[in-house]
Parts: structure tokens; C-alpha cells; sequence
């Protein structure tokens, strides 16, 4: 019998080099049965590198690793979750073209073969079990999985893991993906493991979320263990200091009352697309952080294709008032001045097997023209490195791909590509989504750096206190429509901006 | 506001190990020149040391630079398809067909230099049609060149018939001697300085590497396909000049099956066929000159041709082995 406090797993002088790089320098834990253990850390700090590596997806360079009191080594991810370790990860882990069902028992569907033929009908009622057990009961076990939203294929994918009972439960920065009613599903599932006497790993970059649903906590930096933390020591400042190896002073977001100019830059006149969005009108003024939010399914991530020409807009238009240019595709944007910075950041901004400097300079191909259509080495190379040495994106060189960065350097590259190209207009999506606290503070100090030289900023976010402290006007969404406007000025009251988001101010 | 930048953590020289070696030598601009070519050095080396010296002759080179003209400007042209991701097997029925309307149209006129301008025209015509079945269908490239292989081949075998069509030869090798030669260079070098001098190269890469960015990033994926087979079919089209050049007829089987080797001189040059970051527009020939000297290599050596294509394909897997990608990071999240 299992008992509550029991050493479930322990790695000593764990050392993972990808490369050059060190990503994790003699790390030793241990993972109690019963708590929901929280690891917090900038972007690149190791933690996903310790969990990947209990969890079999990769293996250390050097070190021991022990798992219920036994030498622990696991070759596969499959070996690993054959053993009890299950592990959610940040990005999808559900493939697209197979039904639910289908991706819940991935490589288990054995356990339905009836001699050489599969028992669908078994597995369907196991699927749908495996979900109810989870509490979700809208998803169809036999529909494709690629007909799910984001959030929808993550809780097809914690059933997936939970089907399995897992000993030890890693949920590595999950919840930026989910809306608050999925948050609740995974932060029950997480004390009902622990209460089991199973162990969990909480990996997030949102501190008050770690601070209230973990026991203990292990900060890291650059690979290295800072420090254990009991529940009794949570402190914000002391963590966050930790985290950042210094003390954080200042303020987090602006806190200035600017304004911006009345002169309108970009205005959509009545756009409607083919799936969210029905005569949606917005204007742009120069040197305005225009902020939207809403819920996931709002519509807001339509808005920002929409006004760059990803989405097509079948009635309406979107204008560039000042060059009376109309939106139609993403060329005609980025012609004229506008940039677009997409929430699917490895699959929409980044080239990942790309330099760094290939990256940045994929906006910079009309600006670094030396003799006619020829581009100049020189003046391409200085284009790169002034970003890389701005933003202190932390690289060999401009030639390393970007695959191999952390995913805040990666965003750096992503905001780097758009300030080499000077864009006039920027629509950022969801742009501090997976970054840490570190990268999210700069982010802000660029975005506020941009508005303060004329640019105008479109914010998307499903951060509410990222909207409220970066935005001079914020529009709040519901079922594709704008439902309420709120000015800098006048202060922004989160009460009324969530009442907004969900019933559409009926209340006010 | 506040501003954080952290120290890398990185190791010093002193303690990087091989591997750590490797990979920073691999992530230089230049690798994927200097690799291919470091190769073909060393096969030179090896068969002038077994061949006693009667390798490093002008003869000697002068030949397999001649054997490699075909496949190596073939090769040069799909590499602006190959960057995009696509692949184009339908090429050498496509240079098959160029070169029988131009016998055709000799045999119509007697005039070399309509002969010259047709099979260019029709190179460009026919890789542009699959260009347009693919972008206009969205059908993908290796469909298309599926089915246009078939369809051209059938073109061939009825404009030919049994007989080759007989272009003067004696006018063919008066103009194969330079001609061909300044063809290519002219080729080439044009290729190499739009390919990695201007935006259409980079753009290509960057379509092959992730077209939703390259989208976003303002990149008009169909015109710079456009203009990938342009290039490719201009390619083509002298390649359809110069079989002509050197044969001085065409025969119902010209071109065929040589997509395929295209395929695999591209590739031994060291390109990926999915495209991409490391694409560049020199692999191909390169890659047509390692197989040719591998052959004349081995056939000076004494080998038999039956136990070089065994040695080709050890060789062939090598390479493909030693230069291809694997990933020193985390697995893409997108598989779990």
C-alpha cells in the first residue's frame, strides 16, 4: 500500500546539453506521492527538459533517475506511460485526421482486437467513458478530432492521459489553452490524484495559478534548482525574484494616461467572414493600444485574421484610411505598413528549422535591396543583428535555427521580424501566450515603446489584466460582436468587462 | 517597465565535445556548399590515387563534365520546385517532349536557331501547365507530374513513332562545342545570383519551410511558385537543347526515367527534397558530377558496371545519412 508522502520519483544530478547549451546542470528532486508538486521558471529555466525526461520523450546526458524505488531510465514515451507516468503537454498532443476515440487509446488498441478485427463499438463506449470520467460530455468519441477547437482536442487529450491512470501526473503548462471552465476540470483532476495518493506535476507560468493549487514548489534558473518551496513560503516577490535572479522594480505594465491621436488608420466598415464574425466595425487611430477580449469562442481571433487578410471577408471591407487601400490578403498588408503577429507562434510565425537571422530578415527583403534587385549581404546581416542584440535574444549566432531557442526567445525573434520591418500597424495575437514572466514584462515595454514612436497596436488576449494594463481602448466581444467599449481614461473595471464577456452587459 | 536580459549559459570552448563540434559546424551558412563539394574532392582524390594518375587528365574531366551538362542543368532547374516542397519527377519527359517539337520544327524549317527557341518555349510551356494544374487544381506537384509524365510520354511516342527524328548532326556538333558550355554557364550563373542573391530564393525557402508563415509574412505562395517554374522550365528547355546537341536526333524514349536521376543527383548534391532553410540551387550539379565521376571512377578502376550501381547506392544512402537532419532538441510536441 501506497503511503502519502512516500517518494514516488527521484532524480539526482539530472544534466541534459542540447548542443552548446546546458538545459539542465545537476538537478536532484524528488516528487512525493500525494502533492501537486508546481515547477516555475523563466522560458529555457528546464522545466519541461525535467519532466520530458522522467516522462521518456528525451533522454538526460548524465545522471540517475529512480521511480518507485527503482532505477528509473525509460527509452520511450510509451515505456513511460506503460509505467504510470502521464504527461499533457503545451502544444497539441492529438492528431488531427483520427476520430477522439481513435486518439484517447493511440497505441492501446489491442486491448479491443477481437482476432484480427478492432471492436469499435467497445472503444467508443470506453472513449465516452473516459471523458465523462473527466467531465465531458459534449465531445463525440467517433467525430474527427480536427473538428474540435484547441481547447476541445486538450480535454480529448487529458482523457487521454487519465484512461490510463498515471502514478505521476505532469501537466506542463496546459492551462493557457484552456477557457475557466477547463481550467476547473484539469485543477480537479490534479487534487483528485493527489488525494489518491498519486503525485503531480503542475509546470505554469502564471504565478497565482501555481501558488494556489500546489503544495510545494522547486524554482529554476537556467537549468539550475534555486530553490523547494513549501506551501507556508509562497511569497510573490520572493518567488518572482528568484525566478529572475534579481529583484523586479518597477511596474509590470504602463501606467500612463497618453491618449493617442484622433486621426483613424485602419477602420473595418461592416466585415463579415464566413464563419465568426457579422457586420463588425472598428476603427484604429495612431498611437493607440486598442485592446479586444472576450472569451475563447468570441470571435476576437477572427477580428485580427480579418483585419489582415488571413480570413476572407465576404461582405464589408477593411480599410487603410490615410492610403485608401483596401485589405484583401496579407501581401496588400504588409505592403502597406501592417504586421501580424499570429497566437500559433511555432506553426504561423516562426520558420523553425530557419536561422534566427533568416526569420528576421524574411521582412526585410525590399528594405536590404543594395544594387537594383540585388540584396545586400551587409546591410541584411546589420538588419538581423540589430533585433538579435536589441531584444538580448539569447543565441550562438544569427545562423542557429530557431527551433533551438526557448519559446520566449522564440517570440523574440517573432516581435524582432516586425520591428526590423518598422510596420505602422501591429495586430498581436495572444503575443505573451507560453512566455514567461521575464519575456512578458519586456514584451510590454515594447509594446508601450511602439506606441510612444506613433505605431498603433491591435492587442488580442484572453489575459484580462494584460488587456487592462496595456490598452488605451478595449472592446470586450461576444458571439462575434463588440458588446462593450472601454476607454484608458475612464478606468477599466474587471467586473464589468467579464460581465461583457459572458452575458453581453444585459446586467449593467 | 523594467528591463530583463539574462547571461546564455553556454559551454566555453574547452568543454564542447565532438558532437558539439559537429552541430556548430553544421549550423555554418556554408555547410551545405562545402559538404557535397568536400565529397566530391575526396572521390577525385581516391580515384586519381587508384587510377595511378590517369584520373586528373582534361580528357578525363572535360568528359564527365560533359556526361553531367544534362542532368546537372535538369537538376539545377527543379531545385527552385524542390525548395518550394514540390517535387517534379515529370521533368525529363518534359525535356523529352521539348526536344522532339524542336527536332519537329527543324525538320519544318531547317533552322537551328528555331530549333533552340521552340524547345525553350516548350520547356517553359509544359512545366508551367503543371504549374498551373497545381496551383489553379490545388493538386500536389507529384500528382500532377504523375499524371504529366504519362501524358507527355504518350505525346512522344506518337509525335516520334518508330523512327527518330534525325536533326543534322553535323550542325549539332558544330554547335555543341562551345554553345553548350556558354548555355549553361549562362544558366547557372543566373540561377545562383537570383537564387541567393535576390528575394526569389529566400522566398522559396521560406514557402518550403512553412508556407502559413511565409503567408503571413506577405509572401504570395502562388506567384513565387510561379516563378519557380519558370526558372525550372527554362531549365528544362535547354536541357531539351543540349540531349538535341548531342544525340542530333530524338528516339521515343528520350527523357524517360530521367526525372529520377535528377531526383538523386539533387539529393546526393546534399538538398533536401522536402525543401526548405538548407535548399540551394547548386546541389543538383554538384550532385550530377558526383555520380558521374563515381562512374567513370569505378569504370577506370576495373569495377563492372553491374557492381557500381551497388557501390552508387551504398554510397548514394551514406550521404543522404551523413547529411540529413536530426533534431538535437526536443521532439515536436505535435507528435505526443
Amino acid at each position: 500500500m501506497a503511503h502519502n508522502g512516500e517518494i514516488l520519483v527521484e532524480v539526482k544530478d539530472l544534466c541534459k546539453n542540447f548542443g552548446v547549451t546546458v538545459a539542465l546542470n545537476q538537478v536532484s528532486m524528488v516528487i512525493r506521492r500525494g502533492e501537486v508538486r508546481g515547477l516555475i521558471g523563466e522560458n529555457g529555466s528546464g522545466k519541461s527538459t525535467i519532466t520530458s525526461i522522467i516522462a521518456g520523450i528525451q533522454q538526460a546526458t548524465s545522471g540517475e533517475m529512480f521511480y518507485q524505488g527503482k532505477a528509473w531510465k525509460p527509452q520511450t514515451s510509451l515505456a513511460a506511460v506503460h509505467a504510470g507516468i502521464g504527461i499533457i503537454v503545451q502544444e497539441m498532443g492529438t492528431i488531427p485526421s483520427l476520430t477522439v476515440a481513435e486518439n484517447i487509446f493511440l497505441g492501446d488498441y489491442d486491448r479491443f482486437r477481437v482476432g484480427p478485427v478492432i471492436n469499435r463499438r467497445k472503444m467508443m463506449a470506453e472513449a465516452r467513458q473516459a471523458l465523462e470520467d473527466i467531465g465531458v460530455n459534449d465531445i463525440d468519441p467517433a467525430a474527427i478530432t480536427g473538428r474540435y477547437n484547441m481547447e476541445q482536442r486538450k480535454l480529448i487529450e487529458i482523457a487521454k492521459t487519465m484512461v490510463n491512470h498515471p502514478e505521476i501526473f505532469v501537466v506542463d503548462e496546459t492551462t493557457t489553452a484552456l477557457s475557466e471552465k477547463g481550467r476547473e476540470i484539469l485543477y480537479r483532476l490534479m487534487h483528485k490524484a493527489a488525494a489518491e495518493n498519486k503525485a503531480v506535476v503542475f509546470i505554469s507560468h502564471d504565478l497565482d495559478e501555481i501558488m494556489k493549487h500546489s503544495d510545494t514548489l522547486t524554482i529554476l534558473r537556467d537549468g539550475n534548482i534555486i530553490d523547494h518551496m513549501v506551501k507556508e513560503d509562497f511569497e510573490p516577490g520572493s518567488i518572482k525574484q528568484k525566478m529572475i535572479g534579481r529583484e523586479i522594480t518597477g511596474q509590470y505594465y504602463r501606467d500612463d494616461m497618453d491618449g493617442y491621436d484622433d486621426e483613424v488608420l485602419l477602420r473595418a466598415e461592416h466585415i463579415t467572414t464566413m464563419r465568426e464574425l457579422l457586420c463588425f466595425d472598428l476603427e484604429l487611430h495612431k498611437g493607440e493600444i486598442l485592446g479586444i477580449g472576450g472569451l475563447s469562442e468570441c470571435g476576437m481571433h477572427a477580428v485580427g485574421r480579418a483585419l489582415y487578410g488571413l480570413e476572407e471577408v465576404v461582405s464589408g471591407q477593411v480599410v487603410l484610411t490615410q492610403k485608401q487601400v483596401k485589405i484583401t490578403t496579407p501581401e496588400v498588408a504588409f505592403k502597406y505598413g501592417m504586421g501580424y503577429v499570429s497566437k500559433n507562434r511555432d506553426t504561423e510565425s516562426l520558420e523553425l528549422n530557419a536561422s534566427i537571422g533568416a526569420n528576421i530578415s524574411s521582412t526585410g527583403y525590399d528594405k536590404n535591396r543594395g544594387l537594383g534587385i540585388f540584396i545586400s549581404n551587409r546591410k541584411e546581416r546589420r538588419y538581423e543583428q540589430l533585433q538579435v542584440d536589441s531584444l538580448a535574444i539569447k543565441c550562438m549566432n544569427t545562423f542557429q535555427p530557431v527551433r533551438t531557442l526557448s519559446g520566449g526567445n522564440k517570440q523574440k525573434v517573432v516581435f524582432g521580424k516586425w520591428l526590423a520591418a518598422d510596420a505602422d500597424i501591429l495586430i498581436l495575437d495572444c503575443p505573451t501566450r507560453g512566455v514567461d514572466i521575464g519575456v512578458k514584462a519586456y514584451m510590454y515595454q515594447l509594446i508601450y515603446e511602439m506606441k510612444k514612436q506613433g505605431k498603433s497596436i491591435i492587442l488580442i488576449s484572453e489575459e484580462l489584466p494584460e488587456l487592462c494594463g496595456m490598452s488605451d481602448r478595449l472592446l470586450i466581444m461576444r458571439n462575434g460582436k463588440v458588446t462593450g467599449e472601454f476607454m484608458r481614461t475612464q478606468g477599466f473595471s474587471h467586473n464589468d468587462l467579464i460581465n461583457y464577456m459572458i452575458v453581453g452587459g444585459e446586467n449593467q | 517597465m523594467i528591463r530583463i536580459a539574462k547571461k546564455e549559459k553556454q559551454k566555453t570552448p574547452s568543454q564542447l565535445g565532438i558532437g558539439d563540434r559537429i552541430e556548430i559546424i553544421k549550423s555554418k551558412r556554408g555547410f551545405s556548399l562545402i559538404f557535397p563539394l568536400s565529397m566530391l574532392l575526396l572521390l577525385v582524390t581516391l580515384f586519381v590515387i587508384l587510377t595511378g594518375g590517369d584520373f586528373f587528365t582534361l580528357n578525363v574531366i572535360k568528359g564527365i563534365f560533359n556526361q553531367s551538362l544534362i542532368v546537372g542543368t535538369m537538376a539545377t532547374a527543379v531545385s527552385f520546385i524542390y525548395t518550394t516542397g514540390n517535387v517534379d519527377i515529370s521533368v525529363g519527359n518534359v525535356m523529352g517532349l521539348s526536344a522532339v517539337f524542336g527536332a519537329l520544327s527543324y525538320r519544318a524549317t531547317g533552322s537551328m536557331v528555331l530549333v533552340i527557341i521552340v524547345t525553350l518555349l516548350c520547356g517553359v510551356l509544359f512545366m508551367m501547365c503543371n504549374c498551373a494544374l497545381g496551383i489553379v487544381f490545388h493538386i500536389k506537384s507529384a500528382m500532377v507530374a504523375i499524371v504529366a509524365m504519362s501524358v507527355y510520354n504518350a505525346f512522344t511516342e506518337v509525335l516520334v513513332g518508330p523512327d527518330p527524328i534525325q536533326v543534322d548532326y553535323r550542325l549539332c556538333k558544330q554547335l555543341e562545342g562551345n554553345f553548350r558550355y556558354i548555355a549553361f554557364l549562362l544558366y547557372f550563373g543566373t540561377c545562383l545570383l537570383l537564387y541567393h542573391k535576390t528575394a526569389i530564393g529566400r522566398k522559396l525557402r521560406f514557402i518550403g519551410g512553412n508556407a502559413l508563415c511565409a503567408n503571413q509574412t506577405g509572401i504570395n505562395s502562388a506567384k513565387s511558385k510561379i516563378t519557380a517554374y519558370l526558372f525550372a522550365g527554362i531549365g528544362v528547355g535547354l536541357a531539351g537543347v543540349l540531349q538535341l546537341l548531342r544525340t542530333g536526333n530524338v528516339a521515343q524514349s528520350v527523357g524517360t526515367g530521367m526525372g529520377v536521376d535528377v531526383m538523386l543527383a539533387t539529393v546526393l548534391g546534399g538538398m533536401s527534397i522536402f525543401g526548405g532553410a538548407k535548399s540551394n540551387v547548386y546541389a543538383g550539379f554538384i550532385g550530377a558530377v558526383t555520380v558521374t565521376t563515381l562512374n567513370k571512377g569505378f569504370l577506370m578502376v576495373g569495377v563492372s558496371s553491374t557492381l557500381i550501381q551497388g557501390v552508387r547506392a551504398i554510397i548514394f544512402l551514406l550521404l543522404v545519412f551523413m547529411n540529413s537532419e536530426r533534431q538535437a532538441t526536443l521532439p515536436s510536441r505535435q507528435q505526443f
